[in-house]
């Protein structure tokens, strides 16, 4: 695949996980704005392969020295971990 | 100077993107906004329920259009860099400007989106979950309107025939996609998650 | 390096050995006899805010006075570092502007906090009302003067990127335009007595404080590297 081609799969990506999440509460919960963990977790979970495909792709990241791979990494584990972890507690 | 270029090749053919000063700058910003995030959760898990009724107000379409709107500037900066590489920097130049229209676009929208808030009453003090909003929104609205300027720098870059380095269009292109990565981070706390 | 350099260079080291002395007695008189950092509560009730002054009377009056006398440190190192940026490829201008800001930056930075408690302290007995918009003037102007320091941050931040002669390293601009935003950050606090953007809040005090702190190490050793890497035959322009 052409870097070219990898990049707009990858942006096509990103753009259907987003409108998934438009489509999961309007269409699929019926626009329910109550408390819902499994809801949560799941937009946590999305989010969080957005935010590593913008830095392995876009960012490139993956091709990139080792070290920034676990700079990143690491960033993602921990804010999102946290996040979620706030969120249970 | 050349030194502070490093797209140069390694033994393991792995290359850095940009500089390595920019990608300080990038990852300091990614941990400051992130503290930001959590501090918003610690907020958040005293008055859930105030912060739950607040988000109803929030227009999740707005929301979508705008992440959209980030994601496809990026995709367009991502290609410009891959112009550049390839030598065809007039390409590259027009890329970015689309990129770069598309950023104006979402200013534009989050203008409005704020306008439409505070027509119904809304502002910083309202509540802890508007005063994050706002406060938030801002902070990131500065880095997009910061990140405009950093691609007519790139634009600079690439009119210029005796400039034309491709560390400096890599450097600016690693900033946008930080923009658009923090903002994937806002959309989800802010607007999706409940 | 022959002696006429290490001579020529021993005013310089003058300089810089003000720094840590400087920045040890600010943590001195601010966090432990002031207590200003971290800032008392915004959400304190008058009568509250006059029992903090009656019981760090002693204190607050020693700290300040001691400020009193060791302020001067600061233009020192202002007239420092505005040297080592005429000695970059931009314009002096920039050093000019780093020293007008601060100079102006001094005074609601840390002189209107400081004469504030002092007169706070000054007559016990005063109305308590009056103690607390002293306070109020005193912290208010302590966290909320970010204009003069974001235009600083803005402007060495600028002067090091264009800079040619690298006297600084490019990625010392970044983390100086880190304070940019935390000073923009710190804007709330003339809205807020609780949470995080009032005057002790997590994000208009700490983490702007925290990110202070690691710019000032950062600066500290940066000019130490720009005093030992200046040649003996470096010309600077007056």
């Amino acid at each position: 695949m052409s870097s070219s081609a990898r990049t707009s799969v990858v942006w096509l990506a990103l753009s259907a996980l987003t409108l998934a999440s438009w489509w999961l509460r309007v269409v699929h919960d019926h626009g329910a704005l109550s408390a819902s963990t499994a809801a949560t977790v799941g937009v946590l979970a999305v989010a969080l392969v957005k935010g590593r495909l913008i830095i392995r792709e876009f960012m490139e990241v993956r091709s990139a020295p080792v070290w920034l791979g676990w700079a990143t990494d690491g960033w993602l584990s921990v804010v999102w971990v946290t996040i979620l972890v706030m969120y249970l507690v | 100077m050349a030194a502070e270029t490093s797209t140069a090749s390694r033994a393991d053919g792995r290359t850095l993107p940009g500089d390595i000063n920019m990608w300080v700058f990038v990852l300091g910003d990614m941990v400051f906004f992130g503290a930001y995030c959590v501090i918003f959760m610690f907020y958040r898990t005293r008055e859930q329920d105030m912060f739950l009724q607040s988000q109803r107000h929030l227009s999740l379409a707005t929301g979508v259009i705008n992440t959209l709107f980030l994601l496809t500037s990026s995709r367009f900066v991502a290609l410009a860099v891959q112009a550049v590489r390839d030598g065809k920097h007039e390409r590259a130049t027009r890329l970015v400007g689309v990129g770069g229209l598309f950023g104006i676009a979402f200013v534009a929208l989050k203008i409005h989106e704020w306008y439409v808030l505070s027509h119904h009453g809304f502002a910083l003090s309202t509540n802890d979950f508007f005063m994050f909003y706002f406060a938030l929104t801002a902070i990131h609205v500065f880095h997009v309107l910061l990140g405009m300027f950093v691609l007519g720098l790139v634009v600079r870059e690439l009119r210029r025939d005796d400039l034309q380095r491709t560390w400096v269009v890599e450097a600016g292109a690693t900033y946008w996609h930080m923009v658009d990565l923090i903002w994937v981070l806002l959309f989800a706390i802010l607007y999706v998650m409940r | 390096m022959s002696e006429a350099a290490i001579a020529d260079k021993r005013d310089l080291w003058f300089c810089w050995w003000v720094l840590p002395f400087f920045y040890s007695f600010f943590g001195l008189i601010f966090v432990l006899l002031t207590r200003v950092m971290p800032p008392p509560s915004p959400h304190k009730t008058d009568a509250q805010i006059a029992t903090f002054f009656h019981s760090h009377t002693t204190t607050i009056q020693i700290g300040f006075a001691i400020l009193m006398v060791v302020i001067g440190g600061s233009g020192i190192l202002n007239g420092f570092v505005a040297y080592e940026m005429k000695r970059m490829s931009v314009n002096p201008a920039f050093a000019y502007t780093y020293i007008a800001t601060l100079a102006v930056g001094a005074i609601p930075g840390c002189l209107m906090c400081a004469f504030s408690f002092l007169a706070a302290t000054f007559r016990p007995d005063r109305n308590v009302h009056i103690i607390a918009m002293l306070y109020d003037v005193a912290l208010l102007t302590f966290v909320g003067s970010l204009g003069c320091f974001a235009t600083q941050y803005l402007v060495l931040g600028i002067a090091v990127l264009l800079d040619k002669n690298q006297i600084f390293p490019k990625w010392f601009a970044y983390v100086s335009f880190w304070n940019v935003i935390t000073e923009l950050l710190a804007a709330p606090v003339f809205v807020f007595k609780k949470g995080p953007f009032s005057w002790n809040g997590a994000i208009s005090f700490w983490e702007g404080t925290v990110i202070f702190v690691i710019y000032l190490n950062c600066f500290i050793l940066l000019l130490r590297k720009a005093v030992q890497s200046q040649g003996a035959t470096e010309v600077v322009a007056d």
